[in-house]
């Protein structure tokens, strides 16, 4: 949304793949392409593209590319940008460049990866593409409390356990969901963990043996494997459908995203308790626990003030906790307008004036996405506190 | 080229204070860390003062059960595949001579290893990192967790700046568990089998860790050739996988005409490593080593085409061709210094002609520098030198060292 007016450019009619490599794993596509599709596509010579943002069937590539978007796999075969082997991009003077992955000089692929618009737009992507696994098994871990769960959470990583994903749901998620989409999952457990490997037939035995007595051990009070792909795909789509279950709860829900080191999960977990407890609000878990991503979503109704009032501290309280624990105030959704003012909570005066200078040379004028990333008054070269650490929205 | 006043700070706060009084009176600095890629990039165009990194060196912090650690940009890769091991961890750098190659060298340059088609690039193993630029700023960016979005992704920029933007004081690494096994194939490769032994390897459907197809580099790398070369394979994993693996390997070769593969279990990791360290091993000075990225399905095309040429130059051409990336790393040489020198640079014209994108990554010759080290200038240089200009804008850190002379 244009905070201070301007142009708004849509991608939807951009929306071709224009190719796809099946020798060399690699696709090449415009920006409007639907995240599902590039897989749908690839899964007939047997690939796929491995970041699957929850938002998969909605978001675009470019959208994907320009948030560094990650989801449930990114766990075991990284972020976007573990996945993008070179752009065409079209700079504030409507000038078009590309980046190479594998070319010579700076990584200009990484810098723009991430950078939310703000250092040029994506007008096609050569994207990596994955060998589709030869098995896959998931599995249901359900908890009798959630503490339980995510100490169950940094046991399996602490083992040295990287399954291909590791989620987490609590109680008011899987209520919701199963609710709204008869997923599979126990209505009344605590917290459950979706635990997905995929790889090598020969591997999941091994696997799944020591997850499984993890989980008991942290007190699992269920644990179950998924019958076949049906079984899986209705899991899965649960999961990923969760936030927009929670219509059920409240009219409306807020997103917060922060990320932790993994052993301090159980912590974070606490934190969020606290800081929704703290003002009435109703949280809902579901996220990516194996890379300590948190997603509490803080149920309100927008037409109620005190409530937004409400959210937006505990909102800013995660924040913190966050920050306490030593993670950051987002692992995948972006700063965007919303979180620029708590950037100086992370980063100091210096750090943030190293990241404007790839600004002063991508976009100098602030002519693209201006009202993102950087705190209010960090126009080059100096960046200044934010004048008004206050004005903060949901 | 070095400087002859040379300086090795200890710590990142001296090492921001020397670099910012050589900024302010335009003192050129030539970074050094273990020296195992001076190889690369172009001679500095000028050095007043040699900075060595190697006395920052240490980990910053280790977190064995978050699998992230904290590095000093000087500490070897050996040193730091130690302190992982005890752990059952590791980073899969692969970087030639780990003994004497640092962290923030190896980053710094942007190597690529051999094992990245498994378990991708070094750049996507840093979470975080503190620099110093050329006016001492110290800048942070990350952070220790292994997602992270908030601003721009500043450390994988400097991952592969050849310390043009900044010098790395310190990497956040995330760890991997370290494979429980490694096993290595060696096989000679009789006439006339190359082609199938390449396309067999590559449609493995458990990959190899690393595959290698080599000529020449006699007591470097392990094995003895064939009439068409050596084939050196590393598998990894789990006991059962690598059973399998290596049943479905020995089918893969046998189908390609290759009768006999001799399996190296003890000292499979070390087999390995010496044939990473040949890709920057130097017959003295009378030998060039040329890197060149390519599809696989084109690695073989490619290889011939650069023997051809030495040969039309009276050169010896010994080649490694990563199988899995597709890399071609070719080495070619002459009986002396001299007689290379006489030759080295019309067949670097012409090498360039036929791959433009030939890079040089390690020679001890005097005319490496009228090489065309880096190949052909990148699409978007003028973007590249902008950011050197907005990060470096007197040209302290390196100067000429890295691409188009930036
Ligand atoms: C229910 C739900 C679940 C989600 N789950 C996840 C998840 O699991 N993981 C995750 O990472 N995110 C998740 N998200 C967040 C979001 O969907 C992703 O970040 C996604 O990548 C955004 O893509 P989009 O196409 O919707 O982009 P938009 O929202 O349209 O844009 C996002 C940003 O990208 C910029 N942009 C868009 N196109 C271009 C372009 N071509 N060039 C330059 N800049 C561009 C925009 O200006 C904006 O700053 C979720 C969101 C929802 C609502």
């Amino acid at each position: 949304m244009p905070v201070e007016g301007g142009v708004v450019i849509s991608f939807a009619r951009m929306n071709r793949i224009l190719a796809l490599d099946v020798r060399n794993r690699r696709a090449h596509v415009q920006p409007g392409v639907i995240n599902l599709d590039v897989s749908k596509h690839a899964a007939e010579s047997d690939l796929f593209f491995a970041p699957d943002p929850s938002s998969q069937k909605i978001s675009t590539i470019g959208g994907n590319i320009a948030t560094n978007a990650g989801g449930p796999h990114c766990l075991s075969y990284g972020t976007t940008v573990n996945h993008v082997l070179g752009l065409e991009i079209v700079d504030e003077h409507g000038e078009v460049f590309t980046t190479d992955l594998d070319g010579p000089g700076y990584d200009l692929t990484a810098a723009m990866v991430g950078s939310e618009g703000t250092l040029g737009i994506v007008t096609s992507a050569w994207v990596r593409l994955l060998q589709l696994p030869e098995t896959v098994r998931v599995w249901l871990a359900a908890f009798g409390d959630v503490d339980s769960a995510s100490a169950a959470v940094s046991a399996i990583v602490a083992a040295g356990i990287v399954p291909t994903a590791l989620e987490m749901m609590d109680a008011v998620i899987t209520r919701a969901v199963e609710a709204a989409f008869h997923a599979g999952y126990p209505t009344d457990a605590a917290a459950v963990l979706l635990i997905e490997n995929a790889g090598f037939a020969d591997d999941m035995d091994a696997c799944e043996a020591a997850v499984e007595a993890i989980a008991k051990d942290h007190g699992a009070i269920s644990w179950r494997t998924a019958a076949g792909a049906v079984e899986r795909d209705a899991l899965w789509a649960g999961r990923k459908g969760a936030a927009g279950a929670t219509g059920r709860i409240a009219p409306n829900y807020y997103t917060q995203d922060v990320c932790v080191p993994r052993s301090k999960l159980p912590q974070a977990l606490r934190a969020v308790d606290a800081a929704t407890t703290a003002h009435g609000i109703v949280v809902g878990n579901v996220f990516h626990a194996g890379d300590g991503n948190l997603h509490p979503l803080l149920m309100y109704d927008k037409r109620n003030l005190k409530q937004v009032a409400a959210v937006v501290e505990s909102g800013n309280a995660i924040l913190q906790a966050a920050i306490d624990l030593g993670g950051t105030i987002s692992g995948e959704h972006g700063i965007g307008f919303e979180k620029r003012e708590a950037m100086t909570q992370v980063y100091s005066t210096a750090d943030l004036a190293t990241m404007a200078r790839v600004r002063d040379v991508f976009d100098p004028t602030r002519a693209l996405n201006p009202e993102k990333i950087f705190p209010r008054g960090t126009r080059c070269p100096e960046v200044a506190p934010p004048a008004d650490p206050t004005a903060r929205s949901a | 080229m070095t400087a002859l006043e040379r300086a090795a700070p200890e710590s990142v706060t001296e090492l921001s204070d020397l670099v910012a009084g050589c900024d302010a009176v335009e003192r050129k600095i030539l970074i050094v860390g273990g020296n195992t890629l001076n190889g690369m990039g172009f001679p500095p165009e000028r050095a007043d003062l040699t900075i060595e990194t190697r006395r920052i060196a240490g980990t910053a912090s280790y977190e064995p059960s978050d699998l992230t650690l904290a590095v000093k940009c000087g500490t070897a890769i050996q040193a730091l595949a130690a302190s992982l091991a005890p752990h059952g961890q590791f980073v899969p750098f692969d970087a030639p001579r780990p003994q004497y190659a640092t962290v923030g060298g190896t980053l710094s340059s942007g190597w690529l290893g051999p094992r990245r088609h498994l378990y991708g690039r070094p750049r996507d193993y840093v979470i975080g990192t503190t620099v110093v630029l050329a006016d001492g700023t110290i800048a942070r960016a990350g952070g220790m967790v292994v997602k992270n979005v908030a601003g721009y992704d500043m450390s994988r920029l400097y991952v592969g700046s050849f310390g043009t933007l900044g010098i790395l004081a310190q990497a956040n690494l995330k760890t991997l568990v370290a494979p429980q096994h490694s096993r290595v194939f060696l096989a000679r490769l009789p006439e006339g089998t190359r082609s199938r032994a390449f396309a067999h390897v590559a449609s493995l459907r458990i990959q190899p860790a690393a595959a290698f197809w080599i000529d020449g580099f006699d007591l470097t790398v392990d094995g003895d050739d064939g009439d068409d070369g050596r084939v050196l394979i590393l598998l990894e994993g789990s006991a059962a996988l690598l059973e399998r693996a290596t049943r479905d390997l020995r089918s893969a070769l046998g189908g390609a005409g290759v009768p006999e593969t001799r399996i190296v279990d003890a000292g499979a990791r070390e087999s390995f490593q010496r044939t990473v360290d040949a890709y920057v091993a130097t017959l003295g000075e009378r030998s060039v080593t040329y890197r060149i990225f390519a599809f696989p399905e084109r690695s073989e095309a490619i290889v011939r085409s650069i023997s051809e040429r030495a040969r039309h130059f009276g050169l010896r051409c010994e080649a490694i061709v990563d199988l899995m990336n597709g890399d071609v790393i070719a080495r070619v040489s002459d009986a002396d210094a001299l007689a290379l020198g006489a030759k080295i640079e019309a067949f670097d014209d012409g090498l360039h002609e036929i791959q433009p994108g030939a890079q040089v990554i390690a020679s001890e010759h005097p005319h490496r520098q009228y090489l065309r080290v880096w190949g052909q200038v990148p699409a978007s240089i003028e973007r590249m030198r902008a950011l050197k200009l907005r990060f470096d804008p007197h040209r302290t850190l390196n100067p000429g060292r890295f691409v188009g002379g930036i």
